[in-house]
């Protein structure tokens, strides 16, 4: 066989087991959530359409209590005063039915979250977009709510393992106009205490 | 040219059959030992049943739910071992096992086999055992004595739905 024709099968080879193993990680094509509203811990109503014009809203379900959030605290600020200048809405939900809105505010501030973070009494929210535990995030579209990212913020609770950062790659991605590469990911975390 | 062809086949052969880190470490105990586990290993077991059926649970030491739910494994266990495989999967950081899973185990009195996980992607891990699973822990996962799951329980469960569970994979 001549060299030429060795490469081009070498190639199309690696490209069909590259295709091959792309599947098998069956991505589930995004749905859409409705319009919700809730309260901050100030008491503040905020609903998903007040950020129409937002490049993309993330949404993050965290906790107080749990150590895989907090453990994540720095880098959720971090993101938060990252991408807010880019134009994306960051809202934190706290469903747990163990913590109050007085912890929720106290937590933050002594954590240094800046960013909105809203109560969801009775877990309404949490059951509407099926989150499971904390810390979970989802993107959405600004315009019509539909899930374009849900899983973990990166891929390691330790800050000096993390070698995939999913939830920036794929806010990168829709900012620059590209369907998420890889919409759903997922890491360990703590279940959501439900009602 | 013939060395470029062997170093492209290198590489795609990594891309496709990703190395997993060879751990034979152990943590002893008093009365238990926890080895690190890998996803080919977790295949492994739940491949060799050898006629019983087996119960996974997936904890960490700052799982508070899980510590609720651990005295009832460790019921199951004491009063199901001899037809049902009992394992713990701790996803507590390895270096942790000597400082927190141990201690928490020998008061726990815990006498089944506990692995703590060591992967360097946790998807992986979370999708052999379940696709539909996100993460959560405490999770629980009972297969026949044929390596069929048959059921799977997330958050933390009673001991009357453990045995319940258990029961129906058993009869």
């Amino acid at each position: 066989m001549k060299k030429g024709k060795m490469l081009i099968l070498l190639a199309v080879v690696t490209g069909f087991f590259l295709f091959c193993g792309s599947i098998t990680n069956s991505a589930i094509v995004p749905a859409a959530v409705e319009n919700f509203t809730l309260n901050d811990y100030n008491k503040v109503e905020h609903s998903l359409t007040d950020y129409k014009d937002a490049n993309a809203i993330v949404i993050i379900f965290i906790a107080t209590q749990c150590p895989v959030s907090n453990a994540y605290n720095a880098r959720m600020e971090q993101l938060y005063l990252e991408y807010k200048d880019k134009g994306v809405a960051f809202l934190g939900i706290n469903s747990n039915k163990t913590e109050g809105i007085d912890e929720i505010k106290e937590h933050a501030k002594e954590k240094g979250l800046t960013f909105t973070i809203l109560k969801d009494e009775g877990n309404v929210v949490a059951d509407m977009f099926d989150a499971s535990h904390t810390p979970e995030a989802y993107v959405l579209s600004s315009n019509d709510f539909k899930i374009l990212y849900n899983g973990r913020i990166d891929n390691s609770r330790d800050e000096s393992e993390i070698s995939s950062q999913d939830l920036r790659i794929a806010l990168d991605e829709i900012l620059n106009g590209k369907t998420v590469g890889n919409p759903e990911t997922k890491a360990f975390g703590c279940s959501i205490k439900r009602i | 040219m013939k060395s470029f062809i062997i170093i492209i086949l290198f590489i795609t052969a990594g891309l496709i059959f990703p190395v997993e880190p060879v751990l034979n470490y152990i943590h002893p105990g008093k009365d238990q030992s926890i080895k690190e586990i890998t996803v080919k290993k977790l295949q492994e077991i739940i491949n060799n049943r050898d006629g019983k059926p087996l119960l996974i649970n997936i904890w960490a030491t700052w799982c508070e739910p899980c510590r609720e739910e651990f005295p009832d494994l460790v019921k199951i266990n004491n009063e199901y071992g001899n037809k049902l495989e009992v394992i713990g999967i701790s996803v507590d950081f390895p270096e942790q096992a000597d400082s927190l899973i141990v201690p928490f185990l020998e008061e726990q009195n815990a006498k089944f086999t506990i692995y703590v996980l060591n992967v360097p992607e946790p998807e992986d891990f979370i999708n052999l055992l379940n696709k539909k699973w996100g993460g959560e822990i405490p999770a629980t996962f009972i297969f026949d004595k044929k390596g069929v799951q048959k059921k799977f329980l997330f958050g933390k469960q009673s001991y009357e739905k453990l045995v319940n569970s258990i029961s129906e994979v058993t009869k």
